[in-house]
């Protein structure tokens, strides 16, 4: 899992519990015995340290962890604060002050390992666990005794600071147990019952040890069972039942816990720690120093705002607006005839800023489809579990960017594709290997910008569309008759899977096949203005293709004219402008074509689609501007070129959209309205 | 820009009665047609209307007002009369009506604002022999001249 997504999160509560770690330890200096001060400061030393650990971030993580045993040492009473001590944990708020602001520069954590200080807060620890030197054997030898494999929690070792704590806890009447809890096999969110059982016992008892770390059982780095140490004034009994309450939890063995129990003396003075003063200070000098160097280098992580996506809405449009303003000054001060050099620079100055504003506030809402993908090769995995198929899934491009309000939207078709490609499109192993497929069938998912548009490819390497059952299902069903089947080219026929209620799996799944499906995409791409589409070989798989605009509001546009009227043509979309002789021009099947470099490209001649006379006699050449959409190329035919020019795209409203051709309209430098030709719609 | 505001017309007779309801006169050919004016967004001068292709024909297509793309229509046209001709005095009035948005309707000449009384309205009751459909609501009656009133939902719905 990717982390940086959490790097905000996790430096904005740093710095929280940096700042409440300061102030504790300030209020503690002063009263050294104040329970719930030292309660507070144990707490904030765990939650660092446990964020850290999740980070990744080990050397701060490990300085928090010695800091943290200091802390509890001092909770439970076996550790006297001093000003020493105090000072020391001072100069580690600081190092953990530079680590933090470190990661926000650089996002990592730098390489100071602050070895001095940790070896300070060790001898601290060092000074008063004196008492207890020769009880790591006795633990040890212990773990040959255990015969019941089952009582894990006799296996952890006990280092020093937890005898310490059990002692103590022990002396105040509280007991001490062990605990091995079991998850059920094939239960899927192991960590999450996991942290379940641990939430739940620690209502119960404070936990000393958990073996694995509770870090690794949140990475669900454990096998079946885990165990912990702890202690607490409530039976066993009520223990067990709290963890046992947990769903998916297999059986939760416990006992009292048998310690070596460490003599206390607390009247040890601390000594070691007078000989440190020099080493503390140069400890201190060393992160002011790697301060200044990196003070001024840009912050990785840079504040940020949450803003209704609404107002960006309303800053689009005043773009919009900017943008429609700016064209009128170009045009006013080209027809008008405005002279001087220094006007034509301003102008050309006001564009670049509106184009680079018009970027930033696009940029505002891009946001990459990864947050939408991410949570697919989980769903790959459980699918292959559940339909008993072996299959990889293989993704690229998760950092293509598209609109907001278009990656919330795209999730949901993009899991009906790669379900059907799954369930319909793999064969079962047994057929691949029969058919002399590798055994693990392949699902792709790629993503790319292509143009002005975003393409999302879903892919699969299975058994491919069968036209004929397809064709027959339609018989069957009644969406079409049989003589209309005849007409039909595959393509037509394999475009009716996205016909309401059509489904061709022989068996209804649990995974797909309810009859809703591939026309609930098509809609839901339809509605974000995309195509999606499919081409399919038998026996070696199918491709669906989602096609969805980039931007959502302004473009670059080729402006033309067509029998004395301006259109614009998305710039995205054209491949060149050709000019052709009309003895170029061939009829294959009846419709005009040109070959140009070695294609054959069909001919489209604007001045008919669009019901109006062309204004060039037949003899001239024509020009024609070649749109791609996908693999497919067509030339349009127009009558002259204007030039190129950035358009705001306004809906042409409710009242008119039956105009298939036309995607929307703009407005133009002199106020006049032209239309927007969809390329793709002529295609 | 070319624009008149409503409060520029000459308001004649004003009543100050209670039902009472405002009309704008606009004529079309030689007809006087009232529209109520509480629909009436805005009436700008004649100005290019970008076609819009494949379309009805009533739709004369778009124009741009103050940075919004919006339709304009023929009411000749929608009500089967001589295709309209643009003279100085011919206007677009842009309708707001909650169905269909904003939508602009070429009129020949926008005569005035008049204040009938529910008393001054007749209604027009539907003749089902009729063949065309009617975009008439009412009659009003005012200074002994007749002012067809204006079935806005009806003249603009889609054909």
């Amino acid at each position: 899992m990717d982390v940086n997504q959490y790097l905000e999160i996790f430096l904005d509560e740093t710095k929280e519990h940096l700042e409440s770690l300061n102030t504790q330890l300030l209020k503690l200096e002063q009263e050294p015995e104040d329970v719930d001060t030292i309660n507070e400061i144990f707490r904030a030393a765990h939650s660092l340290k446990g964020m850290a650990g999740t980070m990744g971030y080990k050397r701060m993580q490990a300085l928090t962890h010695d800091m943290e045993n200091v802390f509890s040492e001092i909770r439970n009473g076996s550790m006297k604060v001093n000003s020493n001590l105090i000072d020391t944990l001072f100069q580690c708020l600081d190092a953990l002050e530079e680590y933090t602001s470190n990661i926000q520069e650089t996002a990592d954590e730098g390489t100071n390992d602050n070895q001095q200080l940790i070896n300070q807060l060790n001898e601290f620890l060092k000074s008063e666990g004196n008492a207890a030197p020769a009880d790591e054997k006795p633990a040890e030898s212990k773990e040959e005794v255990v015969d019941e494999a089952a009582e894990k929690w006799k296996d952890i070792k006990v280092g020093e600071p937890e005898r310490h704590v059990f002692t103590t806890a022990k002396s105040q009447g509280k007991n001490v147990y062990g605990l091995t809890v079991y998850v059920q096999e094939g239960c899927l969110l192991k960590a999450a019952r996991a942290f379940l059982v641990y939430k739940a016992v620690e209502e119960k008892a404070e936990i000393i040890v958990c073996n694995p770390s509770a870090q690794d059982i949140e990475d669900e780095k454990f096998e079946l069972d885990f165990s912990l140490l702890v202690i607490s004034e409530h039976s066993l009994d009520e223990i067990l039942q709290a963890a046992r309450s947990v769903s998916e939890i297999e059986k939760v063995i416990g006992a009292v816990y048998e310690f070596e129990a460490v003599v206390i003396d607390e009247s040890k003075p601390v000594q070691t720690l007078e000989t440190k003063p020099a080493a503390a200070s140069q400890a201190q000098s060393a992160p002011a120093k790697t301060n200044d160097k990196k003070a001024a280098g840009k912050p990785v992580v840079n504040r940020t705002v949450r803003v209704d996506i609404e107002k960006l809405d309303v800053l689009m449009n005043l773009v919009s607006e900017l943008i429609i303003a700016k064209n009128s000054l170009v045009s006013a001060s080209n027809t008008e005839g405005v002279t001087g050099s220094g006007f034509n620079e301003q102008i050309e100055y006001l564009e670049s800023v509106t184009t680079n504003l018009h970027e930033s506030v696009m940029k505002v809402r891009m946001v990459p489809i990864e947050s939408v993908v991410s949570k697919f090769p989980r769903m790959i995995r459980d699918l292959s579990k559940k339909l008993n198929k072996k299959m990889e899934l293989y993704m690229s491009g998760e950092e293509t960017e598209l609109d907001r309000t278009v990656v919330d939207e795209i999730g949901d078709p993009l899991m009906h594709l790669l379900r059907n490609a799954a369930d319909h499109g793999l064969e079962s192993s047994e057929l691949r290997i029969q058919r002399g497929k590798p055994e693990v069938g392949s699902v792709y998912l790629d993503a790319y910008q292509d143009g002005n548009n975003v393409v999302i490819e879903v892919r699969d390497d299975g058994n491919g569309i069968d036209v004929n059952a397809v064709r027959e299902k339609a018989i069957e069903r009644g969406v079409i008759t049989a003589e209309q089947a005849d007409n039909m080219t595959e393509k037509d026929i394999i475009n009716l899977l996205f016909h309401a209620g059509f489904s061709t799996a022989k068996q209804i799944s649990d995974v797909s096949g309810r009859g809703v499906g591939l026309d609930v995409v098509k809609s839901k791409i339809e509605s974000l203005s995309g195509e999606v589409e499919v081409r399919s070989k038998l026996g070696e798989g199918s491709t669906w293709t989602i096609r969805l605009p980039l931007t959502l509001a302004i473009i670059q546009a080729l402006m033309v004219t067509v029998g004395g009227e301006k259109y614009a043509i998305s710039l995205g979309s054209i491949q060149t402008i050709e000019d052709v002789n009309p003895s170029d021009i061939k009829l294959v099947q009846n419709s005009e074509v040109i070959s140009l470099r070695g294609s054959v490209i069909p001919i489209i001649r604007l001045s008919k689609e669009l019901d109006i006379e062309s204004s060039k006699s037949p003899d001239d050449n024509l020009i024609v501007v070649i749109v791609k959409k996908g693999e497919k190329l067509a030339g349009l035919v127009i009558d002259e070129l204007m030039g190129q020019q950035e358009i705001v795209i306004k809906s042409l409203g409710k009242y008119i959209s039956k105009c298939r051709i036309i995607s929307g309209a703009t407005i133009l430098g002199d106020g006049e309205v032209a239309l927007i030709l969809d390329a793709n719609a002529l295609i | 820009m070319d624009e008149l505001r409503v409060s520029d017309i000459k308001a004649s007779e004003v009543k100050m009665e209670g039902d009472t309801v405002q009309y704008i006169v606009i004529k079309l050919g030689n007809e006087q047609y009232g529209i109520d004016i509480k629909y009436i967004n805005n009436i700008v001068r004649m100005q290019h209307i970008t076609r819009v292709p494949k379309v009805a024909s009533y739709l004369k297509g778009v124009i741009n007002l103050r940075g919004e793309v919006i339709p304009v229509m023929s009411i000749r046209l929608k009500m089967d009369l001589p295709e309209d001709e643009i003279t100085k005095a011919t206007r677009i009035i842009i309708l707001k009506l909650e169905q269909h948005g904003t939508i602009g309707v070429m009129v020949d000449e926008v005569k005035e604002v008049v204040t009938l009384g529910v008393d001054e309205v007749e209604k027009v009751s539907y003749d089902g022999k009729e063949e065309k459909p009617t975009f008439i609501s009412g009659v009003g009656k005012h200074d002994n001249e007749l002012i067809s009133l204006l079935d806005l939902n009806a003249v603009v719905v889609e054909k």
